[in-house]
């Protein structure tokens, strides 16, 4: 029954998987790739393909509300259409506050790729807002980590061995009345175990040896575990996706934690540093516009007049890593200086939708890294010198680790 | 029958208490509730085991509490300003100025909350150099007591109502021909007294009075006397190769303490150079001044008028010029010695003069210009205007608001009815006053008299500016947005004296872009100017050219009135701590336990007295006695002070506030009732006074140091400069250890290094510090300024007396004694005799400091100890504590030949047992981020500011440079007025730090042991005039 149910489940989440796959091709091929490309260097900068305004107006069915003739006009001159009086052109040029569109030297077929592009992103947009949430919430059951098909075959077992044993009772039993033995004693079961047990003591003093050590060490990992949080992913107030933003578009870590790049902190960035962004992109793809309108609500941000608004409230994200007080850990140190990825302690950030703590930050961890990793010394003045002295000490060969240069002493963290 | 055996024989005879004892377990009750912290009355309802139930309770609890690491939040700024990286400080530069100490500063702010003062380099007045007070200032932003907002006869009222009902009523007073006053402490600025002009000219009636708790009047009459200018000049020590003081503290109290302790130590310092100045002082109390001093003779309040003029007429017969009436004082020959000295280096000599009297100034003027010393030294044309006060001014306006004549009295920052001699006068006079407005930032006891209370800022949210000097500006910037509903004083001035000026800070800066702006011609855009005037803090128009000196003084009718002070009785001279100062900042528990430089004693003042007057008198410290002169008497402790004069005693101002707030309440009693007003001038002194002993129980005077002498031990080193010259040695001797092999230097007796194991190398950097104990003065700066970045807990006089404090760098001071081991032979005195005899001072002696901090031993006794490898060295040469390995054996401290590590015997933080800063929510916001608070039950010590030197490596690292020298300095050395301390790497052969090392000065603290300090200590050497007689 579990089973196929199970099944049923895969099969559809597999259904919408295809179709996606499907999908997106199709979408690929619709939208002339000249078109994109122009509207992207051209027009992107004042529009976006959906309903919202950027600096004019959402460009999203586009095609509804003037004929293409008209539109390549506007396009190509649009103060031209303002002039002759034309009664639309002047309506949308009162609405922008009289801001004048510049003219483009484009050609008739390049404003109507331009056009086509603008229809099929909006059509597409369309269809994943119906679909794309539904889809991602089916896959998302499948994927997470608990082993089902573990538990399905220990059940399976079970059921066999429990099986097994009836058809074994059952055939003792027809061979003896066959054989007109008298009828076994209805064994219990706790008098079955009993017996069991008595004639199997060696086994059971090796499985309580086997049982015991394996029980303290899950005991002293579950103690030494205390107050580390590794995998600690809790839920933030903003449904913010470094998959999307690191991973998909491939924005560099220190555009947004640029602490690193000076501080102790890598900081997490002030909404206003998310705006540089949002201003333009005023929908996301998987949440559309809730996620970013509370980056709006927290600047009180109208999108319309563009301005911020005096109600401005911080975003109260909750904390990952939390490094005791009475350690110092320093962001610039190890990312300027030690050149090291952010990825080394924070894990493929770039693929987390939603981050976790990907170290265990424990103390033995730290030591553990300053042992392994070398210092990168050359091309920094403040080493040449130490560099020199430490070759003579350790030999030309040497991995000059980060203990070598007294990375394991305690005041280089604890002050 | 069945057999008894009895347990003794208490149970054959069964009396009631063995019954009662029977059935007890313990025969003594157990002290579990007292561990529990419960009160006595519920002892019965714990046992032992209940105790012990609590107790595994307690740790499961705290264990499974642990398991749930509880959500912490992460709260980014909205926008976040352009300059601000949250982990990066900001410096900006700024001014303190709070009518007693000035010096340019700069202000350390993270995150936008300012954490710590520093000087400012660019400052020609103070050059860098801050004092105590000033380090500590910064906690009085975050200072509970402070006023959070206006209110109207204690009622809260918001700005508009007290500004519309103030408006009325000043309009209504000045047209009906009322008088107002404002009555400030001496104001820097020279913007406000511009803005005041303005108000009083907008508000006819209106006049300024400047009040200082500690006046100078008597110098700017005198000045007027002798040079027609009523002026207080600027001194230039670094050019004085003599200096005489006559009661004057020119290194801790008298008009520019930091200043002129810079300038001091210049022509004390010995690198590189074979003379030094020579220092005579002539004073009653032993001030830090005098402790100091080559020469210091004891003098009685009562003669310090002869000993001026008798020494103008020693100068005057060596100059030919007509002597004043001769006095015969018991000090002829000092004075003689001092006078000889000041006419062979005239021209390189002065005489400074601490006394708030007219003629004694006047006297000390005309030896001054014998001397030449207006020539180099004193400048008379380029004026002070620190202290601004005219006594004559404020008596006169005690006397008309006594009449009823004031009609309104705004108040900022002064406190007469704290410190005017005769405070009841004050209070009667300032009830008469029908409209009273005070604009202090905190509670203070003549603003607890006002109607109006409409708070200033805090000086670190205020725009200002100051002219300490004339032609030397600075500026004054707000580093923090106001933390309570305050408004600076100057704003207010501006609403209710309805002036056309948008707020203060477009008024001062339009003022700088015309002024100031017009004042120099280097800058050619005023904008440009301003930004790099506020840059820098400070703008100086350069030197005005000196004019010649007319001395008209009239000295014969100066000498008579000296001539004629006596005194049968008690005198008692009034002194300021360098920590409290006048009383000012007294509600800052910092400066309260910054041990007073020369006494060790914290949280209080006292009546201190020379040891043979306490052994006449029949007192000890501690005694309670009554003191009266004058018609005032005060109840205090007696503290036995050697040095201070004979027959007299001295007492600190700046305690017994009574509106200040928690931490200034209780402590101590007013001195200022035994100032006295006559001839126009308030006199620090009483004289003819008496003193009872009381019957009240011995009071508790806590002290950071009871022990006074160095018992014959080395432990400063000292010599005197005509055996420095012959010897570079003198005084420092190598230190020898007898072994198997003959006698052989300290150092090279060592138990670890072998050529198997050379010791630890430190190839990368080796830091160290080199304390230079001729330019200490002993000032406490270093003090304060290590409470401020290493989050030094405050623990309160009880910690104190029980030798808990907490201070990482203590200054140590040691008098002599009259004991030596020549005398003890002389007088056939035995070993213990002897040593009995030298732990006494000498009542009059000489005194030396030694700032002591964790010496960073490279053979630490202490790391040896730690059962738990909690302290350790480090490659740096560091001596290193990871507070949360200790586990608080306390070996560490035991093991420490020093004596520098400290244990937290309490929580400090969060305590209500410690009601300090860091047991509020405001407080708490001086904490240097970058410094763990430590727990109870953890060792620490001074770490070398490890947490400046891994930024300052950082930084360095960043630019891939090595770190410069002087680029990173700890914060003792940062604060040094003297720059007695000094920060470096020995790795660096260009620093500071390695060439002092090669002087013959140097030595280390307590050689003979070979611990190996990273840190060393130069010789004093004295400038007394050589036994065989010659100068």
């Amino acid at each position: 029954m579990k089973g196929s149910m199970f099944a049923t489940r895969t099969c559809q989440a597999l259904l919408v998987l295809f179709t996606l796959l499907f999908l997106f091709p199709a979408a690929n091929t619709q939208a002339q790739p000249d078109g994109e490309g122009l509207f992207k260097s051209q027009c992107a900068q004042c529009h976006s393909v959906g309903e919202n305004k950027v600096i004019g107006p959402g460009l999203k069915n586009i095609h509804t509300r003037k004929n293409q003739e008209w539109l390549v006009k506007w396009i190509k001159n649009s103060q031209s259409l303002i002039k002759a009086g034309d009664e639309y052109a002047i309506k949308i040029y009162e609405e922008a506050n009289k801001t004048v569109m510049p003219a483009f030297a484009l050609s008739d077929e390049e404003i109507i790729s331009i056009l086509d592009y603008v229809k099929a992103e909006g059509e597409k947009a369309a269809t994943t807002a119906v679909k794309g949430p539904v889809g991602a919430g089916e896959t998302a059951d499948a994927e997470p980590g608990f082993p089902w098909v573990l538990l399905i075959v220990i059940l399976t077992l079970l059921i066999i061995f429990v099986a097994l044993g009836k058809v074994k009772t059952s055939l003792e039993r027809l061979v003896r009345s066959r054989q007109g033995l008298p009828e076994l004693e209805p064994v219990t079961t706790t008098r079955a175990t009993k017996n069991w047990v008595r004639s199997n003591k060696k086994l059971i003093a090796v499985l309580f040896v086997v049982g015991s050590v394996w029980g303290s060490i899950k005991g002293w990992d579950a103690l030494a575990g205390i107050g580390i949080s590794q995998d600690y992913a809790p839920e933030q107030p903003i449904k913010f996706s470094h998959k999307l933003h690191a991973g998909q578009n491939g924005i560099s870590c220190v555009y947004c934690h640029s602490g690193a790049l000076k501080s102790r902190h890598a900081n997490i960035p002030s909404v206003n540093v998310c705006m540089n962004c949002h201003k333009y992109v005023q929908e996301g793809p998987v949440y559309g516009k809730t996620e970013i309108a509370k980056i709006y609500a927290a600047l009180d941000y109208d999108p319309n007049t563009q301005q911020y608004g005096p109600d401005q409230k911080p975003v109260q994200w909750i904390r990952i890593h939390n490094l005791p007080d009475l350690a110092y850990f320093n962001h610039a140190q190890h990312y300027v200086v030690g050149k090291q990825e952010c990825q080394t302690c924070h894990g493929p950030v770039q693929e987390m939708d939603v981050v976790k703590q990907f170290s265990p930050l424990t103390m033995g961890w730290c030591i553990e890294c300053h042992r392994q990793t070398e210092v990168s010394m050359d091309g920094n003045g403040y080493y040449t010198e130490l560099h020199e002295k430490l070759k003579e000490k350790y030999g030309e060969e040497a991995r000059m680790t980060v203990e070598k240069i007294g990375g394991l002493e305690c005041a280089r963290c604890h002050y | 029958m069945e057999k008894k055996y009895w347990k003794g024989v208490e149970e054959l005879k069964n009396d009631a208490e063995f019954v009662r004892l029977k059935n007890n377990e313990f025969y003594e009750h157990l002290p579990v509730d007292e561990v529990l912290g419960k009160k006595a009355e519920s002892a019965d309802s714990t046992s032992r085991r209940d105790f012990l139930k609590f107790m595994g309770f307690g740790m499961a609890a705290a264990s499974l509490a642990a398991c749930e690491a509880p959500v912490r939040k992460a709260i980014p700024y909205v926008i976040k300003p352009e300059e601000i990286t949250p982990g990066v400080p900001n410096y900006y530069a700024s001014t303190f100025s709070d009518g007693h100490d000035y010096s340019a500063i700069l202000i350390k702010t993270r995150e936008g909350r300012p954490i710590k003062i520093d000087g400012n380099e660019q400052s020609a007045i103070s050059k860098g150099a801050t004092s105590a007070r000033i380090q500590a200032s910064v906690l009085s932003l975050y200072d509970d007591a402070r006023y959070k907002g206006p209110s109207i006869k204690g009622e809260t009222a918001g700005w508009a109502n007290i500004d519309s009902n103030i408006k009325a009523k000043l309009a209504e007073i000045s047209n009906a021909g009322g008088q107002i006053r404002i009555l400030t402490s001496t104001l820097l600025s020279p913007s406000t007294h511009a803005l005041i002009n303005e108000v009083a000219t907008a508000l006819p009636g209106t006049k300024h009075v400047t009040y200082d708790a500690v006046s100078f009047s008597g110098m700017r009459m005198a000045n007027q006397k002798s040079f027609g200018k009523a002026d207080i000049p600027t001194y230039d020590l670094s050019k004085a190769r003599m200096i005489t003081s006559l009661n004057c503290d020119f290194l801790s109290a008298w008009l520019s303490p930091v200043e002129h302790a810079r300038q001091y130590a210049e022509n004390r310092k010995l690198f590189g150079k074979k003379e030094m100045s020579r220092h005579y002082q002539f004073e009653s109390n032993l001030s830090l001044t005098g402790s100091n001093a080559d020469h210091r003779t004891r003098v009685r309040p009562s003669q310090m008028g002869a000993v001026a003029v008798s020494l103008y007429n020693k100068i005057a017969s060596m100059a030919g010029v007509q002597e004043a009436t001769k006095v015969i004082t018991p000090f002829d020959d000092a004075l003689s010695a001092a006078a000889k000295d000041l006419w062979n280096a005239r021209g390189q000599a002065v005489v400074l003069c601490g006394n708030n009297d007219a003629n004694m100034q006047e006297v000390v003027n005309a030896i001054n210009t014998l001397l030449g010393a207006y020539e180099n030294i004193i400048n008379l044309d380029q004026p002070s205007n620190m202290r601004q006060c005219i006594d004559g001014q404020v008596e006169e306006l005690m006397s008309e608001m006594a009449g009823g004549k004031i009609n309104a009295l705004i108040i900022y920052g002064a406190n007469p009815v704290y410190s005017w001699p005769n405070k009841s006068a004050v209070e009667a006079a300032i009830k008469k006053v029908p409209l009273v407005i005070t604009t202090s930032d905190r509670p203070d006891e003549t603003s607890a008299m006002a109607e109006y209370v409409c708070p200033s800022h805090n000086f670190l949210e205020s725009w200002d500016d100051a002219e300490p000097v004339k032609g030397h500006f600075s500026l004054a910037q707000p580093v923090i947005k106001p933390l309570f509903s305050t408004r600076q004083m100057q704003d207010s001035l501006i609403k209710w004296a309805g002036l056309a000026h948008e707020d203060y800070y477009t008024y001062l800066q339009n003022r700088w872009m015309s002024n100031m702006y017009g004042m120099q011609s280097e800058v050619t855009s005023a904008q440009a100017f301003w930004n790099s005037a506020l840059q820098n803090g400070v703008f100086n128009t350069g030197n005005t050219e000196r004019q010649a000196i007319q001395y008209n003084g009239d000295i014969n009718s100066a000498a008579s009135a000296l001539n004629g002070v006596k005194s049968t009785g008690v005198d008692i001279v009034l002194y300021e701590k360098a920590g409290i100062g006048n009383g000012n900042q007294a509600n800052n528990p910092w400066l309260q336990e910054l041990p007073d430089p020369i006494s060790r004693v914290c949280w209080d003042n006292y009546i201190a007295m020379a040891p043979s007057m306490a052994t006449s008198l029949g007192l000890v410290q501690g005694n309670v006695v009554e003191l009266t002169a004058n018609g005032v008497t005060v109840k205090g402790p007696v503290l036995i002070q050697p040095g201070v004069a004979e027959n007299t005693v001295a007492i600190a101002i700046g305690y017994g506030r009574t509106a200040a707030g928690k931490a200034a309440e209780g402590l101590g009693f007013n001195a200022y009732p035994f100032a006295t007003y006559s001839n126009g001038t308030v006199h620090m002194e009483s004289l003819g006074g008496s003193i009872t002993k009381t019957t009240d129980d011995d009071y508790l005077l806590a002290a950071t140091q009871t022990h006074h002498t160095m018992m014959g031990r080395a432990i400063v080193k000292e010599t005197n400069l005509d055996a420095y010259l012959k010897d570079p040695k003198a005084g420092n001797p190598d230190v020898m250890i007898e072994t198997y092999q003959g006698k052989k230097l300290a150092t090279e007796v060592d138990l670890w290094a072998s050529p198997k194991n050379p010791g630890f190398d430190k190839p990368n950097h080796f830091w160290g510090m080199s304390i230079d104990l001729n330019s200490c003065t002993g000032c406490g700066s270093c003090v304060i300024a290590c409470q401020v970045e290493n989050n030094v807990p405050v623990v309160g006089k009880k910690e104190i007396d029980i030798a808990r404090e907490m201070h990482w760098i203590r200054i140590d001071r040691y008098y002599t004694s009259d004991m030596n081991e020549e005398k003890a032979k002389e007088e056939g005195l035995g070993k213990m005799g002897m040593l009995l005899e030298m732990e006494k001072p000498s009542d009059s002696p000489e005194v030396v400091f030694q700032p002591v901090m964790c010496q960073h031993c490279n053979h630490a006794p202490c790391e040896t100890v730690c059962p738990v490898a909690a302290t350790t060295h480090s490659s740096e040469g560091l001596n290193m504590m990871a507070y949360n390995r200790c586990v608080g054996t306390r070996y560490c401290a035991n093991n420490c030949p020093y004596k520098v590590r400290r244990f937290n015997w309490w929580k400090y933080s969060d305590n209500d047992q410690f009601d300090y800063n860091m047991n509020s929510d405001l407080g708490k916001m001086v904490l240097n981020p970058d410094v763990v608070v430590r727990s109870r039950g953890v060792m620490e010590k001074c770490t070398m500011c490890v947490q400046r030197i891994q930024y300052g490596k950082l930084e360095a690292k960043k630019a891939g440079r090595r770190p410069g020298d002087g680029e990173i300095n700890t914060a003792c050395a940062q604060s040094c007025p003297t720059n007695a301390i000094i920060f470096g790497d020995y790795n660096n052969s260009e620093s500071k730090l390695s060439q002092l090392q090669k002087d013959e000065r140097k030595y280390h603290l307590l050689e003979e042991l070979n611990v190996q300090p990273s840190i060393y200590y130069h010789t004093k050497v004295r400038n007394k005039i050589p036994s065989s007689g010659n100068a």
